[in-house]
């Protein structure tokens, strides 16, 4: 079966979903050594199952897995990565708490950590493209403690080295679609830290044969922008709603011209944005006259994990019916 | 000479935290909960004492972020959502003023009160968020001007201040990591130097202002420093290069300076070698130097704050060797 993605404004989604079905519970299985790696992405397809199912019903043209095996972004990496010591408990807000993980020793990759999902996740997509979606280097080496390196260059290298292995997986099986998420990227804006993280995917993308695509969110996104305009990928994937468009000036100022995921509608409010809502927040982007309509790639501001399954989904179809009408506007 | 402080809060410990839950399910009785507190303050308290501070934070140990007890404490003010605080993988709840604030209970008196007598004969260090981080990093709904709104918080502080001095405090810290970020004005600036003015002017203590997270712009620094204030601490060792750059740029002026040298926010034992020189080269042109934590210890786990506050007593006790210069413990005073 093949899926033909539209040619102006596709849709997309960012990577998280809601967790469905007993996905929850078979992390806490997984992790009380209940089962078995296997048994667990065996188990967690029926999660997988549902997410693409919803996608599929809101009219989404390049879907995800939905993360529906990832707790969290790095310790998911960091239970499955050699080096890594048990994580200690640090606050993230109020009285609520992560484990975050330690390095202690050398990293290295121990086996194939995300193309299992992404592989399963594509089979039932219906000729969908399905992304290959990895934390990147940057946020994995900014949000675990490091006893080892002390070098964050090295430290840095070595997880794009563990990366590339896992993405050249990911390539091998079919992927076409390569997201590399960055979110610490923007909380620490500075031209040294993107500097730093462009070696690195210098090495990770180097040669890749699909659309390279980097995710980043929130903090200050103007501030950073300068500097990794140059950074080799296909696309730049952005919050926009939750930041009111700030950023829209400032892709005009630096000269923007790559492909661009264009997040419009917040994923930390219920209210959910109407198809008029988001149509006005594309010709914003459109009267700037930067990149034309097959450049845009329409998707929300970053993961729906946190979101009620109902409105994630609603969100998601009011962006693909957005999505329909600009197509007959710009077509 | 040299002295050291950890510069502000402590992360809760595994049974803090499970006794917390509890409390916020109803599942603790009230006693028991502020009695855990108090015994998980005086823990820390005790450390602090025993790797050789010249003063002692109580650890700050109930404290969600550095707003909320105030926010909860004054009329006037509420929480809104969570927001990232600055590049940490951690969020704070933004507090609304919706007019005026107004404190209706001191957040700090009865703490210095109830942990003076154990940190003797260390002094008990007083932290407040400062006013333009207050200011800028809330949500104004007062329909106030932001300035004005600005001199209500300075003066709701200043009545802070003043009953902690009251209760026997031995310096007041004033917490502005806002003057990190690179896009404060200058007109910011110059409202944050009348602000602190308010407060330093309403009490007799020594005040230190604390920047952390970064190091001010010049243009705001030049400014800073000529606060009200007898101290300036800075975060030094997160961007050891453009703190002293900063530093050997523009000084501290008359004030004396507070350096940020053991990193509050990595796990990791810090450079004893590194530290020295940038101590060293800070000491040669002051008489007194204080040496602290980068800024609180929120996002370490609790036993790696531990470990760092030791780490900071044995650092200075060499760097007092190294250097030559005394250290100033007042447990050695005590006969």
């Amino acid at each position: 079966m093949t899926y033909e993605v539209p040619r102006l404004f596709p849709t997309t989604v960012v990577g998280s979903y809601p967790k469905l079905g007993n996905a929850t519970e078979l992390i806490k299985k997984r992790e009380r050594g209940e089962i078995g790696e296997e048994e667990f992405h065996t188990k967690v397809r029926a999660s997988i199952d549902e997410v693409v199912k919803d996608y599929i019903d809101a009219g989404i043209d390049i879907l995800s897995d939905g993360e529906q095996s990832r707790e969290d972004m790095v310790v998911y990496f960091a239970q499955r990565l050699k080096g890594y010591g048990k994580g200690d408990w640090v606050r993230i807000f109020d009285n609520v708490y992560f484990r975050k993980p330690i390095i202690k020793e050398r990293l290295e990759r121990a086996g194939e950590m995300i193309v299992t999902d992404w592989k399963y996740a594509e089979s039932v997509a219906g000729g969908r493209q399905v992304k290959l979606i990895i934390t990147g280097p940057y946020t994995m080496l900014e949000w675990s403690f490091d006893l080892f390196y002390k070098d964050r260059e090295e430290l840095i290298m070595d997880f794009a080295k563990i990366i590339r292995e896992e993405v050249l997986e990911g390539i091998k099986a079919g992927a076409r679609y390569v997201q590399v998420d960055e979110p610490a990227l923007s909380t620490r804006p500075w031209k040294e830290e993107a500097y730093l993280l462009k070696e690195a995917l210098k090495y990770i993308f180097n040669g890749i044969d699909a659309k390279k695509i980097i995710h980043i969110c929130y903090g200050r996104l103007e501030r950073i922008l300068p500097y990794i305009l140059d950074y080799p990928v296909d696309q730049f994937d952005l919050e926009f709603k939750n930041s009111n468009f700030r950023l829209l000036p400032y892709l005009k100022e630096y000269g923007f011209s790559k492909e661009l995921g264009y997040g419009v509608v917040d994923v930390h409010t219920l209210q959910v944005e109407t198809v008029d809502e988001i149509v006005e927040a594309v010709e914003r982007l459109m009267k700037l006259d930067l990149i034309g309509p097959e450049k845009v790639y329409l998707d929300p501001d970053c993961g729906l994990k946190r979101l009620p399954r109902d409105v994630a989904k609603e969100k998601l179809s009011n962006i693909s019916k957005a999505a329909t009408s600009l197509r007959k506007r710009y077509g | 000479m040299l002295w050291g402080s950890v510069l502000g809060g402590y992360p809760r410990s595994g049974y803090v935290r499970h006794e917390m839950r509890d409390a916020e399910r109803g599942d603790s009785a009230f006693l028991f909960h502020e009695a855990a507190i108090a015994l998980a303050s005086a823990s820390v308290i005790g450390t602090q004492v025993a790797s050789g501070m010249r003063y002692a934070t109580d650890g700050m140990i109930d404290f969600h972020d550095i707003f909320r007890p105030f926010a909860r404490s004054w009329r006037n003010v509420s929480i809104d959502g969570l927001i990232r605080y600055f590049d940490n993988n951690f969020f704070y709840r933004i507090p609304v003023f919706n007019g005026e604030p107004d404190p209706a209970r001191f957040v700090w008196a009865s703490r210095v009160k109830a942990f003076k007598s154990i940190s003797s004969p260390i002094g008990m260090k007083v932290v407040i968020p400062g006013p333009l981080s207050f200011l800028l990093m809330g949500k104004n709904e007062s329909g106030l001007k932001e300035r004005e709104l600005g001199y209500s918080i300075a003066k709701a502080i200043s009545l802070e201040a003043k009953a902690a001095e009251k209760a026997g405090a031995a310096v007041m810290q004033i917490d502005e990591p806002i003057l990190s970020d690179q896009e404060i004005n200058d007109d910011l600036g110059d409202l944050e130097v009348e602000l602190l003015s308010i407060i330093s002017s309403s009490i007799r203590l020594p005040t230190i202002l604390s920047i952390y997270f970064d190091v001010p712009r010049k243009e705001i620094y030049e400014k800073i420093i000529n606060a009200k204030v007898d101290y300036i601490s800075l975060d030094v060792a997160d961007s050891p290069r453009r703190a002293m750059e900063l530093i050997n740029a523009k000084g501290f002026g008359d004030k004396r300076p507070v350096l940020g040298l053991i990193d509050a926010r990595r796990i990791h034992d810090d450079n004893y070698d590194k530290i020295k020189d940038m101590a060293r080269s800070v000491a040669k042109n002051h008489e007194e130097v204080g040496i602290t934590t980068t800024t609180w210890f929120d996002t370490i786990p609790y036993s790696f704050a531990i470990r760092k506050t030791q780490l900071l007593g044995i650092y200075l006790e060499r760097l007092g060797n190294d250097l030559k210069l005394e250290v100033i413990n007042p447990i050695t005073e005590v006969r």
